[in-house]
């Protein structure tokens, strides 16, 4: 049993020493094993609320300088901590609970929302060597459990007992489910190449130059691409996708009736989930942790990253939002037919051997 | 086909707009610590003007600006003292009903009532907005404001409300006759 | 299986809900997403506006009437005043009569600035309410300069304008309107040509001509429809006769031709103020009117074209100082009553389109 590989080289000394620091305890085999990853997975979930709250903040920023305002500015320099004090609040604040609710289903949406929104991290390469557990099934794993998101959201507009709510849990239901097969489309036009579901695998495949970055491999790279992130947008559901919690149409959608800590909980996996397609992207499309080496990669993984946020946001900030039928019109009849001849060109071009 | 690559032209062309906005400044202010200047004419808080020599109110309670506001803001009390002239006893301005017209400025002969350009007055209690004359002084001392010309300051035409005809010196052309001033006044 | 069955279903939708604009209530039955009965219920924002003006001076109507459409509370002191003057039979000084149209077209520049904001703000795009909010900024301070205040001004009085307009303004004035008229390109550019917007917008919510004429819609939402019909023109006021300008027709009728004819009218606003500021007289700002104001007795009634489509002012008065009866119409009253035309076959989402397409205010459907 080692599981010293898995982790960066950077982190090694230590893990070595935690690892014979348990041992010393009396802890073998499975039990071992167990208390490893649960540790591992603390240390991801605390990262990933990390940056969950660096992301709220940054996408107020970047929509206040947008928008010519300065957007947070009272906490910490430029506001830094603003979400921090904003969660503190929702920590304290009263769980205001509808009497017509459906007690078991109201409560166990936001935590399913949150438990699935942090499963995809377990295969996340965030960088050279630093990955919880190589599955070799790696992205059809993502591709299951963030699709969890949408049961949560069902739970939550059928259990708030509201029309509003229901009205979004609905529309939440369509969209994700058709946004699922342009999604996994694109998503087979990489693996066609790398023929391999790990996402270690997908990631090593693209090293060398920039030009092995699958985004670049003409022509069905970039149309890849843009399938993806379209899809990736209505799967975190961020506007001009955001039909499920329309604030001005529905209020707040499916998360209507929640307050407090339930309702921090649906926005820290809304953010969660928009760094996941992110990261997702930058795996598939832009070599993942790859890029020069005297940077680490776990910082050219998140820079990456963050760009991609970045254009999630540009869209947010910048668009009007597509009506319910039009968003199942744009999926089916638009996205997906592209999204299969997209694949099927990218087939055969690998049948040929067109490809570098 | 055509249609989708116009509608992603167009589509980065509205986010090269807005990307463009990122680099700029913001227009907006950091509230408390930065303020706008105010235009010298901006109608904020009322407050009642004193002499600049010997700090008493301009107000002579001829109760014209009691008159002139349209929702009953303000609450004159100057019951007419042995000498027939009228003595300010109450002059009160409840802020939570003021609607900032300006009647009221613009109906005072005397330099008396003025829309100040401060506006910072927000209190947790809706007793504290009901102001007294001694609050609205406080607050107006330091108003710049150019005095009306006094031409006669002695004759007020209510201290001398035997003779009707008597004009009111220093009133506009446009202000209202002595005649229903004095109407007023008994009433 | 024969146990599952559908139902329709209702949803209150206001007098809290972000796409209401205030506190209008809707009742909406709906069919899933589809809905498929309107019936606005009114009466939340009800001020007495009316009632308590037959218990004010006519001076004091002026502030009161104010809040009766405070996004162009200049619209409301002009048609009050004008309805007094023409009681009174008052002559209007030249200057004052050209400050009046410069404040009545910068007042529809920033109304129609708010509605291209709350519009795209209501389909979804949120930066364009900031930006449109920055471009009218411009002009609140214009009037704050000249009338001390930013949106309730009693700036237009009977006989004239309560004070002239500071030295600096209409240098000031002249670089808004530009900034202005710059930056309606660019919001075109950001939402036009998109493909969203467009397919939001075109086609949604089509109003004809017959029945826009039947519910006595006016303004914007009529030319929208292909009426060519406005006040300015066909029943002028003021000094409107003087100056060149067109009046932008759309024969669509849909929630974009709505809302690019507001777009138009600021270009054409934007020419009218540049022609009065060139022609601005110097002279008397305000005819003498004395502070007793007795209008003759009799009736009079005055109509305007606001931004919101016709606003009028029908005083009654016996020949005191206070009117008998003051009675106003505001566009948006009948601008609600077209909207239950409108339940068939839309969807909620095309429902807050064509409300927002509307630009209807809530304190002028509840005087």
């Amino acid at each position: 049993m080692n599981l010293i590989p898995i982790v960066a080289v950077e982190l090694q000394p230590i893990f070595a020493w935690i690892y014979r620091w348990l041992e010393g305890l009396g802890l073998q085999g499975t039990l071992l094993t167990v208390v490893v990853y649960a540790g591992l997975g603390v240390m991801v979930f605390g990262v990933l609320a990390v940056l969950a709250l660096f992301l709220v903040w940054w996408e107020r920023k970047i929509a206040g300088h947008m928008q010519q305002r300065f957007g947070p500015m009272r906490n910490g320099w430029h506001g830094w901590y603003q979400t921090m004090m904003d969660g503190l609040k929702l920590l304290q604040k009263e769980d205001v609970l509808v009497d017509t609710r459906d007690k078991v289903v109201f409560f166990w949406a936001p935590v399913i929302c949150f438990v699935a929104a942090f499963l995809a991290y377990v295969v996340m390469p965030f960088g050279d060597g630093l990955i919880v557990a190589d599955l070799n099934v790696g992205i059809l794993y993502i591709m299951a459990v963030t699709t969890f998101t949408v049961i949560s959201l069902l739970m939550a507009g059928w259990g708030s007992n509201n029309k509003y709510a229901l009205l979004g849990g609905m529309r939440s239901a369509a969209q994700v489910v058709s946004y699922e097969v342009p999604m996994v489309a694109s998503i087979l036009t990489v693996i066609l190449f790398t023929g391999s579901l790990s996402m270690v695998d997908i990631v090593e495949s693209q090293s060398g130059l920039v030009f092995n970055w699958f985004v670049f491999r003409l022509p069905f790279g970039p149309v890849a691409f843009m399938i993806y992130i379209t899809a990736a947008t209505a799967e975190a559901n961020r506007t001009p996708f955001d039909i499920p919690e329309a604030e001005q149409e529905l209020v707040a959608g499916f998360n209507v009736e929640y307050s407090g800590m339930k309702f921090a909980m649906f926005f820290l996996a809304e953010f969660v989930n928009m760094f996941t397609v992110s990261a997702i992207a930058v795996t598939l499309f832009f070599g993942g942790w790859q890029g020069w080496e005297f940077i680490p990669s776990w910082i050219w993984f998140l820079g990456k990253t963050f760009m991609v946020v970045l254009l999630l946001m540009l869209f947010r900030w910048t668009y009007p939002r597509l009506r319910v039928d039009q968003l199942m019109e744009f999926a089916w009849k638009i996205l997906i037919p592209i999204a299969f001849v997209n694949l099927i060109v990218a087939g055969w071009m690998k049948y040929a051997g067109w490809y570098w | 086909m055509l249609s989708i690559v116009k509608g992603i032209v167009e589509l980065v062309r509205g986010m090269t707009i807005t990307g463009k906005h990122l680099g700029k400044h913001a227009v907006t202010l950091q509230y408390p610590e930065e303020k706008w200047p105010m235009p010298e004419r901006s109608r904020g808080i009322v407050v009642l003007l004193s002499d600049k020599e010997t700090g008493a109110l301009n107000c002579t309670a001829c109760m014209l600006c009691m008159r002139a506001c349209p929702t009953a803001a303000i609450t004159i009390d100057a019951p007419r003292g042995e000498d027939k002239k009228r003595q300010l006893k109450v002059f009160q301005l409840d802020v939570g009903i003021c609607c900032f017209c300006g009647l009221c400025e613009e109906a005072c002969n005397f330099s008396a009532i003025k829309l100040a350009t401060k506006y910072e007055f927000s209190t947790e209690n809706k007793e504290d907005l009901v102001w007294d004359m001694h609050k609205l002084q406080e607050v107006g001392r330091d108003v710049p404001y150019e005095a009306r010309p006094k031409k006669k300051p002695a004759p007020k035409p209510e201290s001398q409300s035997q003779p009707p005809q008597t004009v009111n010196p220093v009133a506009a052309p446009e202000s209202e006759s002595s005649e229903d001033e004095k109407k007023e006044g008994e009433a | 299986m024969s146990a599952v069955r559908t139902e329709e279903f209702m949803v209150n939708m206001g007098p809290h809900h972000p796409s209401t604009h205030g506190v209008c209530r809707l009742l909406l039955t709906m069919d899933g997403e589809k809905v498929i009965k309107i019936e606005p219920y009114i009466g939340y924002l009800h001020r007495s506006i009316e009632k308590i003006c037959e218990n004010r001076t006519y001076h004091q109507c002026i502030p009161i009437l104010d809040r009766f459409e405070y996004v162009t509370a200049m619209s409301c002191n002009y048609v009050f005043s004008l309805a007094a003057e023409k009681l009174a039979q008052i002559e209007v000084p030249e200057r004052a009569e050209y400050l009046r149209v410069i404040m009545l077209e910068l007042n529809r520049i920033a109304s129609h600035l708010i509605f291209f904001g709350t519009t795209a703000m209501d389909l979804g795009a949120l930066t364009p309410f900031l930006y449109a909010l920055r471009e009218r900024e411009y002009i609140m301070d214009l009037f704050e300069m000249t009338c001390g205040q930013r949106l309730t001004y009693n700036y237009i009085r009977i006989g004239g304008v309560s004070r002239d307009i500071p030295a600096e303004f209409v240098p000031k004035c002249r670089e808004a309107i530009k900034i202005i008229d710059q930056k309606v390109d660019e919001y075109m550019a950001l939402l036009n040509g998109n493909p969203i917007w467009q397919k939001r917008t075109i086609g949604v919510g089509y109003l004809s001509p017959e029945l826009a004429v039947a519910y006595g819609v006016s303004g914007p939402i009529l030319r929208a429809s292909g009426v060519d019909f406005d006040i300015r023109r066909d029943d002028p006021y003021s000094i409107y006769d003087r100056f060149d300008f067109e009046i932008p027709v759309r024969p669509n009728g849909d929630v974009f031709d709505r809302y690019m004819l507001r777009l138009d009218e600021i270009k054409q606003s934007v020419r009218i103020i540049s022609q009065a500021l060139d022609g601005l007289p110097e002279g008397e700002i305000k005819a003498k009117v004395p502070l007793k104001f007795k209008p003759p007795a009799g009736e009079v009634y005055s109509r305007i074209e606001n931004s919101r489509g016709e606003m009028g002012v029908y005083i009654l008065s016996d020949g005191t100082e206070k009117p008998v009866r003051v009675k106003t119409r505001g566009g948006s009253y009948n601008h609600l009553q077209v909207l239950p035309e409108f339940a068939t076959d839309i969807l909620i989402a095309d429902l807050v389109a064509i409300f927002a397409s509307f630009d209807i205010i809530m304190p002028e459907v509840d005087r």
